[in-house]
C-alpha cells in the first residue's frame, strides 16, 4: 500500500505562511493498493486537490469516513469525481442510531449549506455503513471499529500483503484510562492498532494544551505516545495537527515525540509529524 | 506482521467493544457500586465501590462466568436461594434489552446482604454488548 497525505490538519483548515511546511488542509489520506484499488481515508479539505488526479483515470473509488465532523467531510462537495457520471463511488461511514449515512451527510450537502443536493451528484454514489466484520475492497482487507471520540467515530485498519495501516485521526483513548497500565483489551482502538506497520494517530495537543480540552475527543502527546507504544506500532505519523500549531510548534512537538518514543524503545526516526504532500510506502522505514 | 501473529495478539487481548470500554471508564470514577457484564453474561469488571461490598478487588477475582457469578455472589432471595432469572436485572437487561430494577440479596463481605440494583443494557450500532448494573444498600 502506498499513501499520499492530502490533509493532515485537525478541526479547521489553516492556509497561510505559518503552516507552509506541514500544510493546512484537513484530514484526507489517499491509499493506493498494490492491485491499483484506490481508497480515500476521510474527505477533509485535502480531498479537493486529490480529485483532479483521480477523475480521469479512476472509475471506481472508495471513501472511508471516520466520522461526520466537518473537518472530515468538508471537501466532499469539491471532489471532482463526484461530478463525473462515469465514476462509481462508495462512501463508507460510521453506523449510528436513527438516520442512515446518506441522510446524515445530506444535512451538509443540501441547502442552505450547499448549492447542490446530495441526490444531484452526477456520479453513481452509494452510501454504506461500515460493517462490524472485516470486508474486502479489492486486495485490501478493511476492518473498522468504533473508537473513543465525540459521537459515532470509526478507526480503520487496512491490511495488504501482511502490512497493516491503522488510521485513528480523532481518538482520545486516554480519557478515564491509564494507558500505561490498563489491560490492552480495555483500551479504545487497540484491536485496530495492535502491531501496526504504520499507525496514523491523533496527536492534536501538546501536554500543556490538554487540560483545557479534556473530553474533546483528541489526544495529547503523552497519551498518543503511550497508545502507540501499547500498540507496538512500528512506525507512527503524528496527525490531526491543532490549527493553532504553526510549523515551528510542530517541529518542537516532533522533536519531543521522537526523543520520548526512543526512550520507550521505539526505533529512532520512526515517529514524525505528518506533512501534507508526503508519500509513504506502508512497511517502509522512515526517512 | 504475519496475519497469524496479529490474530494471536488480538485473541490474547480479547479486545472489548467501545461501549464496554467507555462504561468501564465511567464506573471506575463513580462512587456508586457497579458491575459490568458482557453480552454473554460474564462479569467482566466491577469498581472499587462494588469491591467494598464484596470484600475483594476485581483484580483478585477476575472475569466470572454467569455460573460463577451465581455461585459466588448471587443474586439470592432472603433465604439464600437462587433468584429466578426473570427477577435478575442483569439478565433482563441482556435478554430483554431493556432497563430493569430489583431488590435482592448477594453474598457480601459480611454475609448475606440485601441490595437494590438497576441494570442498563449497553446497545450500540452493532448490537448488544453487555449491561451495566449499579447497586446500593437500601435504606432501612
Amino acid at each position: 500500500m502506498r499513501l499520499k497525505l492530502w490533509g493532515v490538519r485537525g478541526s479547521i483548515p489553516v492556509p497561510g505562511p505559518g503552516c507552509d511546511a506541514y500544510g493546512g488542509n484537513t484530514s484526507c489520506v489517499q491509499v493506493t493498493a498494490g492491485d491499483g484499488t484506490e481508497l480515500i481515508l476521510d474527505a477533509g479539505t485535502g480531498i479537493r486537490q486529490l480529485g483532479p488526479e483521480l477523475v480521469s483515470r479512476c472509475a471506481n473509488l472508495h471513501i472511508l469516513l471516520t466520522h461526520l465532523h466537518l473537518d472530515h467531510i468538508q471537501g466532499l462537495m469539491f471532489f471532482a469525481p463526484f461530478f463525473n457520471p462515469a465514476t462509481e463511488i462508495t462512501v463508507w461511514g460510521p453506523p449510528a442510531a436513527g438516520q442512515k449515512l446518506r441522510s446524515r451527510l445530506a444535512r451538509y450537502i443540501s441547502t442552505p449549506l450547499s448549492p447542490i443536493e446530495i441526490r444531484e451528484l452526477p456520479a453513481k454514489v452509494t452510501f454504506r455503513d461500515a460493517p462490524a466484520e472485516p470486508w474486502r475492497i479489492g486486495g485490501v482487507e478493511v476492518r473498522a471499529g468504533l473508537v473513543a471520540h465525540r459521537g459515532p467515530t470509526l478507526g480503520y485498519c487496512l491490511t495488504e500483503d501482511g502490512q497493516n495501516l491503522c488510521y485513528l485521526p480523532d481518538h482520545e483513548p486516554g480519557l478515564g484510562q491509564d494507558l500505561g497500565r490498563d489491560p490492552a483489551a480495555w483500551i479504545s482502538g487497540h484491536a485496530l492498532a495492535c502491531d501496526s506497520s504504520l499507525l496514523i494517530h491523533d496527536f492534536q495537543y501538546g501536554d500543556e494544551d490538554y487540560p483545557g480540552h479534556l473530553g474533546w475527543g483528541h489526544s495529547c502527546l503523552s497519551d498518543a505516545l503511550a497508545f502507540a507504544h501499547r500498540s507496538e506500532a512500528q512506525r507512527v505519523l503524528m496527525f490531526h495537527h491543532d490549527p493553532t500549531h504553526e510549523d515551528g510548534r510542530l517541529d518542537e512537538l516532533g522533536r519531543e515525540a521522537s526523543a520520548r518514543w526512543t526512550d520507550l524503545g521505539g526505533e529512532p526516526g520512526s515517529i514524525e509529524p505528518a506533512r501534507e504532500g508526503d508519500e509513504i510506502e506502508v512497511g517502509e522505514s522512515a526517512r | 506482521m504475519a496475519e497469524s501473529r496479529r490474530e494471536a495478539v488480538a485473541a490474547a487481548a480479547g479486545d472489548q467493544p467501545l461501549e464496554l470500554i467507555l462504561a468501564r471508564n465511567l464506573v471506575t470514577i463513580i462512587s456508586l457500586a457497579a458491575f459490568l457484564f458482557d453480552a454473554e453474561g460474564r462479569l467482566v469488571f466491577y469498581n472499587d465501590a462494588a469491591a467494598e461490598f464484596i470484600g475483594r478487588q476485581f483484580e483478585e477475582v477476575g472475569v466470572l462466568t454467569r455460573e460463577q457469578v451465581q455461585a459466588e455472589l448471587g443474586p439470592l432471595d432472603r433465604r439464600g436461594r437462587d433468584l429466578p432469572a426473570d427477577q435478575v436485572p442483569s439478565t433482563i437487561a441482556l435478554e430483554e434489552r431493556r432497563p430493569a430494577y430489583s431488590r435482592f440479596y448477594i453474598h457480601a463481605d459480611r454475609g448475606l446482604m440485601q441490595i437494590e440494583a438497576g441494570a442498563l443494557p449497553l446497545i450500540g450500532p452493532s448490537g448488544l454488548h453487555g449491561a451495566m448494573v449499579v447497586f446500593w444498600a437500601p435504606e432501612e
